[in-house]
């Protein structure tokens, strides 16, 4: 009794350990650990960008259901609202696209900016070349544009930085606002001050924009029926944590009624039903306890998928409960199904184990979760359980549920063909499936739901910033050799362009040149007197009136002096768009994004013949592919060693391959039919449907571990099935709400493993009884003699 | 007979008064009006014709010419492609405006780019009657008649007065003849129209 009571101590005082580690622990739903993770460094800086980086601050806003001018008079008059807006760093609706104090540092830093600037644009017949061209411009439909910096760029600076800023076409505007190219949507793109992975401020400040439109919507008439589309990095953070949190806990709530309402029914006792969940309440708060320790912070998504270890822990006290014989103790009965039950839960964390080991990161926390949570809850059972149990415990009655399992077993034999004939069936349907099998897309694993995605799409479409595919990533030890490298590959992209093999690109050179190109373009500037001089023998036979180039000179002589543009100097808009193209992340890394590639393949030979280690011509989609096929590939290994190390498990705990066969038969059947569940109609499977496959063998085990184990006295048979079956129920609860959830990682694991396991019950009950049927229970007998105390 | 005769005669008179006091008036507001003008250009569905245009820019010493094509397609575009002295195509579609040169092609939005968007769609809106727009823009008055007509388009914006002083487009029938500006900086433009073909 003293030994219960150590024990009993004991327990507490590690489950209050555990409960002061969960209280202490932070709740996570930072989308980036179930975000598919890139093995590669260029994708990998990208994947922290848009956490991180500038974009995420961008929102992008829809206005449509109303008449297009109300649409457009609502669009100005929510910009109003929303320049007030403390937490929004700017507002854009094309209104105010002057941007003043950017083209004034653009025109103030020309010199330095310019690519251009070289020399030979500067003697006597450069500014010759250049004038006449510019006496050309001003016939031409350029000329009100060119006329005001003519007299001090006459070399045209200006244009060349300009023209390398415009993209093929300007976002569609409709009487000067931003609009859809079908005038169905009034667009505006929102700057937050917050980054996109504070997902407080990005919740407030989305309250914010709706608070600014109802504002906007009571000053405009016939725009009450508009509505507002909202998307960008701090929409899917929030909404993803929306999701997260009502999915763990409106589903364990209905698992926990479920369950517990079910057991209740057939305990028939709260006290009992108590014990029975207290194992899973151990193993609930200690796998919370390690994860918190070993990750610093617990997943929403791992909250949510605790849902299946209710289930799943809850077993062993049913086995525990139901399989205690009349006028036995419960010690007896563990001391009887121990090996069984051990062999089980080993099964089931060696399953658990692949998904530890995956570099899919949100993955190694549900796995560590499930492992900790299975061994605490068996452990309980084990020790704890024994010494809280009343008195002349007597065993649960169940055999209700015995039934069904009892009639597959007596007709076992008959049923082998109609089974066969099914799996066969199966096979044929999985040999005949047309389309690959494998999900393509990589945004299938994003716990980002698809309409977001494709709403982000489409706005994205109208603003025509569509999604950028390919890339150029230079990387280097400091930012001025970032800058330098950028510069190199933006010489080798203005061939490229003038090539028509890209249609343009964009560098973080454009908006700050590397020092040494800076002083390169001050020293390709000549003294006063020499650029003056030049300056006349170059206007000789044009008709320029004199002294119209006086600012010109002036300008230059200005440029000469001046000291380098510095990163701070950069206006906010340029910085905004810098800070997104050039960053520091170890390494300092130069992005330069592609537009209108029209063939790939020269775009990555000319990259790849500037001979730069550093430098890489990405695409993304490939890239994506990539990983996409490293995931499958990763979870197919994962999946087969991890059956592999439970058939070791097995073959060790049952000593022989017979039994290990009986056992292992029905789980590669359950495993079959549910792949061709999963495919049928076209259906494809995920990297979460494949570690369902091996949590199917992982759990789907235990079941037949005891179908292999029946014995031939009736009673106990009858007891063991029982408690199969509500066992079995119980996990087939926990995955099966699961499978409701709008995540794909709990959605399709849910699913895979919820019709496994519950395939497995049939099947085992078909094909792994060793001893053939049991003996017809006598009823009488049983009912009269074993009846609970009441 | 006579006192039986004088209430008809009187009552017929008066008809013909009252019928000539209705009708006259109106006969006599008649003359061309901008509506009127704005309805018979609204009738075209594509003009074409060749321009010459002559400008006298205070940055050169003497006038530049330069000539080539106009088409117009209702209700919206526009180009205008320069043959010499060296080519060009300006294009206006919708509300962007493109402008293609050596096989440079730039392209803009009208709103962003005040400069060339007002003479654009003071062209424009006039080739397709909209006098909404013309008026958005500019102080409209016309002179003249169906056979000679002028327009005078004056900036209502400031910050378009600050690029254009005015516009003279003048015409007969559906067709459009000459166009004048004016800018702030004094740079004259004269575009003549020829060769006109109007569907």
């Amino acid at each position: 009794m003293t030994r219960a009571r150590l024990v009993l101590a004991l327990w507490l005082a590690a489950l209050v350990a555990c409960a002061a580690i969960v209280a202490e622990t932070r709740i996570s739903t930072d989308l980036s650990a179930f975000l598919p993770r890139s093995p590669s460094p260029a994708q990998q800086v990208l994947v922290d960008q848009v956490r991180e980086g500038a974009v995420s601050r961008l929102l992008l806003l829809a206005l449509h259901g109303a008449p297009a001018d109300a649409l457009g008079t609502l669009s100005r008059n929510l910009a109003t609202q929303l320049e007030r807006e403390p937490a929004l760093a700017s507002v854009n609706n094309g209104a105010d696209t002057a941007l003043d104090v950017e083209r004034d540092f653009l025109w103030r830093r020309r010199y330095v900016l310019s690519p251009d600037v070289v020399p030979a644009r500067f003697t006597a017949s450069g500014l010759h070349d250049a004038l006449m061209r510019d006496q050309e411009l001003l016939t031409s439909g350029l000329a009100p544009l060119l006329k005001r910096t003519l007299p001090g760029d006459p070399t045209g600076e200006m244009l060349t930085i300009i023209d390398a800023f415009q993209g093929e076409t300007p976002p569609h505007s409709r009487n000067g606002l931003w609009f859809s190219p079908d005038d169905s949507r009034a667009l505006l793109m929102v700057e937050t001050r917050a980054a996109g992975f504070d997902i407080d401020a990005q919740q407030q400040a989305l309250a914010r924009i709706d608070d600014a439109l109802d504002a906007a919507r009571q000053e405009t008439l016939g725009a009450a029926a508009a509505r507002l589309l909202v998307t960008g990095p701090g929409v899917f953070a929030v909404h993803t944590r929306a999701t997260t949190q009502q999915d763990a806990e409106r589903l364990s709530l209905i698992a926990a009624v479920l369950i517990a309402g079910l057991l209740l029914a057939v305990y028939r006792s709260p006290r009992l039903l108590a014990l029975g969940l207290l194992p899973v309440l151990c193993g609930a708060l200690s796998g919370f306890a390690a994860v918190s320790l070993r990750f610093g912070f617990v997943h929403g998504i791992t909250l949510g998928f605790g849902i299946t270890l209710m289930g799943e822990s809850a077993d062993y006290a049913i086995y525990l409960f139901a399989q205690t014989a009349p006028a036995t103790t419960p010690a007896a009965t563990l001391a009887r199904i121990w090996p069984t039950l051990l062999l089980g839960a080993l099964t089931s964390v060696a399953g658990f184990s692949a998904m530890v080991f995956s570099s899919f990161s949100g993955f190694a926390q549900l796995g560590l979760f499930s492992i900790t949570g299975l061994l605490v809850a068996l452990a309980a059972t084990r020790w704890l359980l024994p010494a809280l149990l009343p008195q002349g415990f007597a065993a649960v009655e169940a055999r209700l549920f015995a039934r069904l399992p009892l009639m597959l077993m007596r007709h076992a034999r008959r049923l082998r063909l109609p089974v066969l004939a099914l799996l066969l069936a199966a096979a044929a349907l999985i040999a005949w499936h047309r389309g690959g099998f494998w999900q393509e897309d990589l945004s299938s694993l994003s716990p980002i739901p698809a309409q977001d995605q494709q709403l982000d799409h489409a706005l994205r479409h109208d603003i025509g910033a569509p999604d950028v595919r390919y890339l150029v990533i230079a990387t280097a030890a400091s930012e001025e050799a970032a800058l330098e490298a950028s510069e190199r590959v933006s010489a080798r992209l203005r061939a490229l362009t003038d090539d028509k093999l890209i249609a343009g690109f964009d560098a973080p050179d454009r908006y700050l040149p590397s020092e040494a190109a800076q002083r390169a373009r001050q020293a390709a500037l000549p003294d006063d007197p020499t650029l003056s001089q030049r300056l006349q023998e170059a206007l000789v036979g044009l008709a320029f009136r004199a002294n119209l180039f006086a600012p010109f000179l002036a300008d230059v002589a200005t440029a000469r002096q001046a000291s380098p543009i510095q990163r701070s100097d950069v206006p906010p808009r340029l910085a905004l768009k810098l800070s997104s193209l050039l960053f520091e992340r170890g390494d300092w890394t130069a992005v330069l994004p592609l537009r209108g590639v029209a063939d790939p393949q020269r775009v990555a030979q000319g990259i790849a013949g500037l001979g730069e280690a550093g430098t890489v011509f990405v695409d993304l989609k490939a890239e994506s592919d990539r990983l996409l096929q490293d995931y499958q590939r990763e979870a197919v290994l994962l999946a087969l060693v991890g059956s592999l190390v439970i058939l070791v498990l097995l073959a060790i705990g049952l000593r022989s391959p017979m039994r290990v066969l009986l056992v292992v038969t029905p789980l590669a059947a359950a495993v079959l039919l549910t792949v061709a569940l999963l495919t049928a109609g076209g259906g494809k499977l995920s990297i979460f449907n494949l570690v369902g496959l091996l949590l199917i063998v992982a759990v789907g085990s235990n079941y037949c571990l005891f179908f292999e184990r029946q014995r031939r006295q009736a009673g106990e048979a009858e007891r063991t099935l029982a408690s199969l079956v509500l066992a079995n129920l119980c996990t087939v609860i926990g995955f099966g709400v699961l499978s409701f959830s709008r995540i794909p990682v709990l959605h399709d694991i849910g699913l895979t493993v919820a019709a496994g396991t519950l395939l497995s019950l049939f099947l085992g009950a078909m094909l792994s009884a060793s001893g053939g049927m049991p003996a017809p229970a006598d009823a009488a007998d049983a009912d009269a003699s074993h009846r609970p105390a009441p | 007979m006579t006192s039986g005769s004088d209430p008809a005669l009187t009552r017929r008179t008066a008809v013909t008064a009252a019928l000539l006091l209705w009708a006259f008036p109106a006969a006599q507001a008649a003359p061309f009006g901008l509506d009127q003008l704005m309805a018979e250009l609204r009738q075209v569905k594509s003009a074409t014709g060749r321009f010459v245009e002559r400008k006298e820019l205070h940055m050169l010493d003497k006038p530049v010419e330069a000539s080539g094509t106009l088409i117009y397609l209702a209700p919206d575009q526009m180009q205008k492609i320069t043959i010499s002295p060296s080519w060009e195509r300006l294009a206006v579609r919708q509300s962007t405006l493109t402008i293609e040169q050596e096989g440079k092609t730039r392209s803009f939005s009208l709103a962003d780019r005040p400069e060339i968007g007002a003479f654009v769609e003071s062209i424009r809106s006039t080739l397709a009657g909209d006098l909404a727009t013309l008026e958005r823009f500019y102080t409209v008055t016309l002179t003249g008649d169906a056979k000679d007509w002028h327009l005078s388009l004056v900036p209502k914006e400031r910050k378009l007065q600050e690029l254009v002083k005015d516009i003279r487009i003048s015409g007969s029938g559906r067709s459009i003849h000459t166009v004048e500006t004016e800018e702030a900086d004094s740079d004259r433009s004269v575009m003549r129209v020829v060769e006109e073909d109007i569907r």
